[in-house]
């Protein structure tokens, strides 16, 4: 690990002409990806069967002053166009309207269940890289501990999060009696969740990273280090994990959208706050202002996310860069 | 009078587990003091109590939230918030008299203008929309309020469920009317309960502390004065297993909905006390729907309802923790009439006989029976929201049987409540399968009424002539016994005769808690778990 933080340190791109061009393009993108999915899920939520007012009525004797109701409280009396517009309109001035399903203002409902999520994925994707590097590195080309650590990864990769939470639960909160079980109260309340969470995907990182190392262990490069007689532990994690990072950092940036999506079914085993339980709640009840809050927040945090791998890319690959000096204090 | 003897042997059955788990601890004495925490399988979606409709709650909102009267276990109503009540002659006119020394929480009076502005925005649809409030209390005429004690509700016609839903009406303070909060609930919205609403935190738990002026229990609690807990919190845990290492592992004190796989885990083990308690309503049943496919066909319905046979699946899946049920309501609902019991069912050679007569006589390769080409095939639509209690298990081994003695194809379709919703509005389906948990007749009319006229969950979509008079011969009467003849006969019509429901068991309650915690119970009548009020730890 520390010779993974020499890897990033802080640079700048210094005096490249295209350099505001590509912050405004990157911006652009963002904003044109952020729109697409508040329309996309505008459209795909009515689209979906039900109709919204029913929805709202559900299982109650229906009259049409009721309906008239519901339908002035939350301007469905409106064109569909109409109502897209009005959206966007009070997006931009920052309101997301009221849930329709559970009547409080959207900004704050998401806010408040944005940060457990977060603290969730964020030790989640910590203990799934920890995890990936640790196996793929103490293992690559060493025949037993790849076979036991092969088991491993296809154990936790194909064991279902639910279960797989279930038995921590069992073992280390009901019989163990180390972790509490439910909510987000403490720092320990997070381990259970995270684990359950992280390491099914670390699972699929690490294989990946293996192979990745395996491959760049038998780059002839690898012989001229031996060569100059560096140790078996500097070569693979100064020099090959470098080369095998890469596919392994495209995975991490997929892997992010699937922690959000994991968090769902983890957040229910463990009783904890979230947006997960939010998301699914609103998207089967078509509460439309919920599920669009949530669209865009997924976008922005696919934007940033994905900028940042981008950038992850250059430093961990000079050839990727455009001038390679800045590369050549790393070496 | 056989379902009274019925329902006090399974009330005493209740009382008999009560007292094993409790007599071990009659020596000691109740004692304030302590904090409880509850797991409990539901979140609310509104903490108002008046618009929330999940039956699993209300068990959250009735500590803080209460009503003019109480029920006793018979389902006969006592005093509380209301020292008494009154029925005009003509059944139209309802009045109510307050008790002079209650106070909300936040310090304002329970006056008739207070209780008054609550029927007043009951009516209102901007308020009440989406709620089952907003039927029940259409149907009031005027409200006055002759001095600050006394409401009077007159009705536009004589409506007997009418009381249940005034008298049970949760009472909110005058100023949460003016609340931002009001729809969303929240420690805004004060009510007269024992406790008050002190933290909600979404997806994890809420908080309520002792409210210290409270000293107007009604006869049902068992001791008067403020609460024994000085603070009470239910914690959100969804899932079932998850709920009973939380309670095995002292994490929790209290947990409600324990599996059938669970509850032994709690029923012989002296450090935990187990309780259930069926619920009220509608049985868990299929409604055949009478306007779409196969099942227009009465002799197809009949063949159904008399060739399956249930008791035995229900023996297996549940090892004998759940109760069939033979009518249309609740056997702890003192409306129910059990004289159905055993009068069908497991008569295969009958079922066959109706559907060779209805002409589905030639089978498929695949043992479904066929009737111009088409296949014996019908849907049954479950809510995925409402699949839980091993629901899932339950169909498929209906399916199974109805594959192998009938020949019919039961095709179960588990949907999302927007194709629920889309499905119940087009009529498109063979059948719906669920439960319900109103008295007092509300879930029979809300069963039986046509679509279009207040029948809001009429999922067998009928609206025979013959159902309309006996639906409101019962509700245009005061009179118990004479309306349980009404439902008597409705039960007869719409199970035996027309097969347009297929009751299976009736859902239940369960409660386990640890030793030291004393008085948890269920609600009498009503049957949901409940009282906080009177639960009291001994040193643990």
């Amino acid at each position: 690990m520390s010779a993974e933080s020499t890897f990033i340190p802080p640079q700048r791109p210094k005096s490249a002409p295209s350099w505001h061009g590509r912050v405004v393009r990157r911006l652009l993108s963002g904003a044109l990806v952020l729109w697409a999915a508040v329309t996309l899920s505008f459209i795909s939520v009515y689209l979906a069967p039900g109709d919204i007012v029913s929805l709202l009525m559900g299982e109650q004797v229906q009259t049409p002053a009721i309906e008239a109701a519901i339908r002035a409280e939350w301007g469905l009396d409106q064109p569909l166009y109409l109502q897209y517009l009005h959206y966007l309109w009070r997006v931009l001035h920052g309101d997301f309207g009221r849930s329709y399903m559970l009547n409080t203002d959207v900004s704050s409902l998401v806010l408040s269940q944005l940060w457990p999520t977060l603290k969730l994925t964020g030790l989640a994707l910590v203990i799934s890289l920890v995890f990936a590097v640790v196996m793929a590195v103490v293992t690559a080309h060493r025949r037993w501990g790849q076979r036991i650590a092969g088991g491993i990864e296809l154990v936790l990769a194909s064991t279902p999060s639910f279960w797989l939470g279930i038995v921590l639960l069992f073992i280390f909160s009901f019989t163990l009696r180390w972790f509490p079980v439910a909510g987000d109260r403490s720092f320990s309340s997070l381990v259970l969740p995270a684990l359950s969470l992280g390491l099914a995907q670390g699972a699929v990182v690490s294989q990946v990273l293996r192979r990745g190392l395996e491959d760049a262990l038998d780059e002839p490069f690898v012989l001229t280090l031996r060569a100059w007689g560096l140790g078996n532990r500097v070569i693979r994690l100064r020099h090959a994990l470098r080369h095998a990072a890469l596919p392994a950092v495209t995975l991490t940036g997929w892997l992010i959208g699937g922690l959000l999506s994991g968090a769902v079914i983890t957040e229910q085993v463990f009783g904890r706050p979230g947006l997960g339980k939010i998301t699914v709640d609103a998207v089967l009840g078509k509460d439309l202002p919920v599920v669009l809050a949530v669209a865009i927040f997924s976008a922005l945090v696919y934007v940033v996310l994905s900028t940042l791998v981008d950038i992850l890319y250059l430093f961990i690959d000079p050839r990727l860069r455009d001038n390679g000096q800045n590369g050549e204090e790393n070496a | 009078m056989k379902s009274f003897a019925g329902a006090r042997s399974l009330s005493a059955l209740t009382l008999l587990v009560l007292s094993s788990g409790q007599s071990l601890f009659a020596a000691e004495q109740p004692q304030p003091g302590g904090s409880l925490t509850w797991g409990v399988e539901t979140e609310p979606n509104t903490l108002n109590p008046q618009l929330n409709g999940q039956s699993k709650a209300e068990l959250i909102l009735r500590v803080a939230y209460e009503s003019l009267l109480a029920r006793t276990p018979d389902g006969a109503y006592i005093p509380w918030l209301a020292t008494g009540y009154h029925v005009s002659d003509d059944g139209k006119t309802y009045t109510f008299t307050l008790r002079d020394d209650v106070k909300f929480s936040n310090g304002e009076k329970l006056t008739s203008a207070a209780v008054a502005e609550n029927f007043r925005h009951a009516q209102d649809p901007a308020y009440c929309a989406g709620s089952s409030i907003c039927a029940l209390a259409g149907r009031i005429d005027t409200i006055a309020t002759p001095d600050e004690h006394t409401v009077t509700l007159t009705l536009k016609q004589v409506y007997s469920p009418f009381l249940s839903f005034a008298s049970g009406l949760k009472l909110i303070s005058p100023s949460s009317w003016t609340s931002p909060q009001l729809k969303a609930g929240g420690t805004d919205i004060a009510g007269t309960g024992p406790f008050i609403l002190r933290r909600y935190e979404k997806g994890q738990q809420i908080e309520y502390v002792r409210n210290p002026d409270y000293h107007w229990a009604s006869a049902n609690a068992k001791h008067q004065g403020p609460a024994y807990l000085e603070s009470v919190t239910y914690r959100f845990l969804p899932e079932s297993s998850v709920r009973t290492g939380a309670l095995l592992s002292g994490q929790v004190d209290v947990i409600e909905g324990v599996s059938g796989n669970d509850a032994g885990e709690f029923k012989d083990n002296a450090d935990f006390s187990y309780q259930h308690a069926l619920n009220t309503g509608t049985p868990y049943s299929l409604f055949l729907n009478v306007k779409y496919g196969p099942t227009q066909e009465v002799k197809v319905r009949q063949a159904i309802l008399q060739g399956l046979d249930i008791s035995p699946i229900l023996q297996s899946i549940y090892r004998g923790e759940r109760t069939r049920v033979w009518g249309i309501t609740s056997p702890v609902d003192p409306l129910y009439d059990a004289s159905l019991t055993g009068k069908y069912g497991n008569n295969p050679k009958l079922a066959n006989q109706l559907l060779d007569e209805a002409g589905w006589k030639t089978k498929g390769a695949d043992g479904i029976r066929t009737k111009d080409g088409q296949p014996l095939s019908i849907e049954i639509i479950q809510a995925q929201a409402t699949v839980r209690d091993q629901r899932d298990v339950l169909l498929q081994a209906l399916q199974a049987q109805a594959r192998q003695r009938l020949g019919v194809d039961l095709k179960i379709r588990y949907v999302d409540s927007g194709t629920y919703t889309e499905v119940r509005k087009t009529g498109q389906f063979g059948s719906i399968a669920n439960s319900n948990t109103d008295t007092d007749g509300i879930d029979i009319e809300n069963h039986y009424l046509p679509v279009n006229a207040g029948g809001a969950i009429n999922y067998s979509r009928t609206d025979a002539p013959e159902i309309i008079p006996l639906l409101k011969g019962a509700s245009q009467t005061l009179d118990n016994a004479e309306r349980k003849k009404f439902y008597g006969q409705l039960q007869n019509f719409a199970v035996l005769q027309q097969a347009l429901a297929i009751p299976l068991y009736e859902p239940e309650d369960q409660i386990a808690a640890a030793s030291y915690v004393h008085g948890v119970g269920f609600r009498p009548f009503k049957q949901m778990p409940e009282n906080a009020y009177d639960v009291w730890l001994s040193k643990h």
